[in-house]
């Protein structure tokens, strides 16, 4: 049920920032008024809760793709723990190049 | 296998893919832009984040619009099964169709305002006020 939980913060949160977007694209004179919001402790409390859901989220899907779809090396077959194992560093990886490439430095 | 098979399948595809995105691309977002950002934790930033991802910026709003479009899509329809299976079985169809429309308008906003924060993901076709 946790599982099927973490939908609802992907949602939510996806639903939040498209109106982000909407803010700076339609009027960035008043953009900066959003980002009060964004430095709300209601609104950093419901990310805190939204990044453990979301990372909950990862970590089951990565499991669950290595249990529906193992990868046939030889004989064996990859456990879902190693699938696990090789996509969360694979998201670490992702996270750190995202921050270097688009944020770090700019 | 009948057109609405395949919609049905290809809609799965689009799910999973959205699943992925959302596993390996969102909990970056959500870090840096409403937490690090926010409490000034690593890696501080002189602008908020999403001005430096989405403006006049080719590749991360790229990034952007399928981290936050895939995982749209996949949360609602996940969403909207979860609903269903509470007990609001009898209000699935409009339930779905609900869900269908707010993925629509979503992803026709996010791309449209992206687009206008950078013209340039679009080669060759600027938005039409910014002749």
């Amino acid at each position: 049920m946790i599982r099927e939980l973490t939908s609802f913060f992907v949602t939510a949160f996806s639903l939040i920032y498209i109106y982000q977007v909407y803010r700076l694209a339609s009027n960035p004179g008043t953009y900066s008024q959003y980002l009060d919001t964004v430095r709300s402790p209601a609104m950093i409390s419901f990310s805190i809760v939204a990044l453990g859901f979301t990372l909950f989220h990862s970590v089951t899907w990565f499991y669950l793709i290595g249990k529906i779809q193992p990868i046939k090396i030889g004989r064996k077959k990859t456990s879902p723990l190693l699938a696990l194992g090789i996509n969360t560093v694979f998201l670490v990886i992702i996270s750190f190049a995202v921050l270097q490439l688009f944020i770090v430095g700019k | 296998m009948s057109t609405v098979a395949r919609f049905h399948a290809l809609l799965w595809g689009v799910f999973s893919l959205g699943g992925f995105i959302a596993a390996f691309f969102l909990p970056i977002l959500i870090y840096i832009n409403n937490i690090a950002y926010p409490l000034g934790l690593w890696p501080v930033t002189s602008k908020d984040p999403t001005r430096l991802l989405v403006i006049n910026q080719t590749v991360s709003t790229l990034f952007v619009f399928a981290a936050v479009g895939g995982s749209l899509f996949h949360g609602i329809f996940r969403l909207s099964a979860t609903l269903a299976e509470l007990g609001l079985k009898k209000q699935e169809a409009k339930i779905t169709a609900l869900g269908y429309a707010i993925i629509a308008v979503g992803l026709l906003a996010l791309g449209y305002y992206l687009w206008l924060l950078s013209p340039n993901i679009i080669p060759g076709l600027a938005p039409p006020w910014s002749k």
